[in-house]
């Protein structure tokens, strides 16, 4: 063994993983302590931030100024973080009743021919999310895919006025996370041993029954982790709410992105993504604490 | 009386229409009495798993009828049929602790709680594994796991138990404690079992009744000794246990005696099983266990034959001795070692063969 490896076993393990300390280091946390740094100072406002300590960026999440120069209470931005949750929860509910049947059917198919469709599921990532979205305008809007047909039908009278809504949002957000639901889902379905199906039915349980009591509760890992891929980024997302919401129903991602772009208050900016940050880690936290909860109860040494 | 189950002509096509069409059953018929231990029995690939699997209700059949006391059952869901299955990988629920495996059926036949909690604790004491209910079935050994598959299985009171082959997973000290108390339990419950085994050992210390299978057909029904010492074909009498094969011709019948001629110039008599003429091509069968082997000159008796040891596999409890007859016959015997564990015979010595016209029976070509 060559004499400049470290002697002991943990020396070497964190020799062997410095390189994945090295990048999640100069990649993740430098700019995470760079927004922690710059959501305590002052905007400059011709971009960029001046160095001079303040808690503003924090005060702006929850107060305004009124004409006399006092605080009083602004729920403006609270309600775009309530609405950025409720639209991702929903999303991820699509996300969901759309990709579990999908990762389903991809598991029945004979094994040759899973891996087509999973490529075929990924796929979309070809593009740039951007021309995707896009995509969406021309079947949402007026004059749309969907609506001319209609139209022309004589079955809607005038516009469906589907574009720039919350639903035009979820929509977006379903389409451009729908991958990341059912890959996870497939994974852990892949694994299920299907002859609990058989022994399931053979013990009188319903179609649906073996679905709710053996199939869900065995992949809820996977549920679970597509969840979470689904749910972090459309709380991050501004592609879908700037294109398909218009920018007028603002969402915490565009929010970020205008501070950042427009508006030129990078502290507020940097505050907002803090603020979405803590809320994810504590998702996390929780996501954690259930699945080391479980692995203690199911690994319970053999006896 | 009413048959327990009654296959009827069932046929199975697995990828009809397909180009590769797969006969895996060619119209079975066969009747299981109530309260009796049967035993499908074959190689794999005979179609055993495949009939068990339509009578669970996992597979349809492609033909055929499958009666359940009287009631037609093919046509039902497997959550309809009154018969439970033990699995061979058990396939319990690995994220239900073993109470609430046991209880699953129970469960969806919405029983009250109090009755199902007594079902539960009844057959968990009946398969000795009351102290593990609470237990998880990854944290259970592959016997412990065996027994909670088939607590689970009798829990709801089947009228069928079907098991599929479910001690071939378990070690061989374990698989024979097993066989006992499988045989046990289906005497205790008076249910009726259908065990699907390709060990025949297991299928002739178990069963009732034995259904020898193979190419998706039954070769013979019957109990364990009938089909041992009678076996109707060659395949029967030679998948279950050890058996010599000497083809020949008939040459002469006497009342209950054939006589064949087997290589150029032998002559051996035989049992007369009826049917035959003389010049019919046949085939003779000679377990083993029945030839007394002995030094040369010590012989005695009329039916003792000169041979020669080729080949002896040493089995702890006994040796086979390859012994040569001359003529280009071979029949393989047993003998046990001496009181000392020496073997009685080496290799190239010339030794006695004895054994009777009455062991000797003939297989119809």
């Amino acid at each position: 063994m060559s004499g400049w490896l470290p002697r002991s076993a943990a020396g070497r393990r964190w020799l062997g993983l410095a390189p994945s300390y090295f990048v999640i280091g100069i990649f993740m946390l430098v700019p995470m302590v760079i927004m922690g740094v710059f959501s305590f100072l002052e905007p400059n406002p011709y971009g960029g931030v001046k160095p001079v300590g303040s808690v503003a960026a924090y005060v702006k999440l929850f107060f305004e100024y009124d004409l006399e120069d006092k605080l009083i209470f602004n729920s403006g931005y609270i309600n775009i973080i309530f609405r950025s949750f409720q639209l991702s929860a929903g999303a991820t509910l699509m996300c969901l009743l759309f990709g579990f049947p999908v990762a389903y059917y991809i598991t029945l198919q004979p094994e040759n021919r899973r891996n087509f469709y999973i490529y075929l599921i990924t796929i979309p990532f070809w593009t740039n999310l951007l021309i995707r979205t896009f995509a969406w305008i021309i079947i949402l809007g007026r004059g749309g895919v969907i609506e001319t047909p209609l139209l022309a039908a004589g079955i809607i009278e005038e516009s469906l006025r589907m574009m720039y809504t919350d639903g035009a949002i979820a929509i977006g957000l379903t389409y451009s996370y729908l991958p990341l639901m059912v890959l996870p889902i497939y994974a852990s379905l892949e694994k299920l041993d299907f002859r609990l199906l058989e022994a399931a039915s053979d013990l009188y349980a319903s179609r649906f029954e073996v679905m709710t009591k053996v199939v869900i509760p065995l992949c809820k890992p996977g549920i679970i982790a597509g969840c979470i891929l689904v749910f972090i980024p459309c709380l991050g997302a501004f592609i879908a709410p700037n294109l398909l919401g218009g920018g007028k129903k603002l969402m915490l991602g565009s929010l970020v992105q205008f501070q950042f772009a427009s508006a030129r208050n990078w502290p507020f900016g940097a505050a907002l993504s803090m603020l979405l940050l803590s809320a994810v880690v504590i998702m996390l936290i929780f996501y954690a604490r259930a699945a080391s909860r479980r692995a203690a109860m199911e690994g319970e040494s053999r006896s | 009386m009413t048959a327990a189950i009654d296959i009827r002509g069932v046929t199975k096509i697995y990828n009809p229409g397909s180009n590769q069409p797969v006969k895996a059953l060619d119209s079975v018929s066969l009747s299981i009495n109530d309260n009796e231990f049967f035993t499908l029995l074959g190689p794999s690939g005979c179609g055993k798993t495949t009939l068990l699997r339509l009578i669970a209700g996992f597979e349809q059949v492609s033909g055929g009828e499958i009666m359940l006391f009287d009631d037609e059952i093919e046509n039902l869901e497997s959550n309809q049929r009154p018969v439970n299955t033990v699995f061979q990988h058990y396939a319990l629920f690995p994220h239900m602790s073993v109470a609430s495996n046991v209880a699953f059926g129970l469960e969806r036949l919405k029983k009250p709680r109090s009755e199902i909690d007594e079902t539960v604790a009844r057959v968990l004491a009946l398969v000795k594994m009351t102290e593990f209910g609470d237990r998880r079935p990854s944290q259970l050994s592959g016997g412990q796991q065996q027994r909670v598959a088939l607590a689970r299985a009798l829990a709801p009171s089947p009228k069928v138990l079907l098991l599929d082959e479910p001690l071939s997973a378990l070690d061989l000290k374990l698989r024979q404690a097993m066989r006992e108390e499988l045989k046990q339990l289906q005497k205790e419950t008076g249910i009726t079992f259908v065990f699907v085994t390709h060990d025949q050992d297991e299928a002739l210390a178990m069963s009732d009744r034995i259904a020898v299978m193979s190419n998706g057909e039954v070769q013979q029904i019957g109990g364990p000794t009938d089909i041992y010492e009678h076996p109707v074909n060659r395949f029967v009498a030679d998948f279950i246990g050890d058996t010599n094969f000497m083809d020949g011709e008939i040459v002469d019948i006497q009342d209950d005696l054939v006589t064949c001629r087997i290589g150029a110039n032998s002559l051996y008599k035989a049992q007369n099983s009826g049917g035959h003429s003389v010049g019919d091509r046949v085939t003779l069968f000679l377990r083993p266990e029945k030839i007394t082997l002995s030094a040369a000159g010590q012989a005695n008796g009329a039916d003792s034959r000169p041979g020669k040891v080729t080949n002896i596999v040493y089995l702890g409890n006994q040796a086979a001795y390859t012994v040569d007859m001359g003529d280009g016959i071979e029949l393989t015997a047993q003998a046990r070692p001496r009181e000392d564990g020496k073997l009685p015979f080496t290799i190239d010595e010339s030794i006695a063969v004895g054994f009777s016209a009455r062991a000797l029976r003939v297989l119809a070509k």
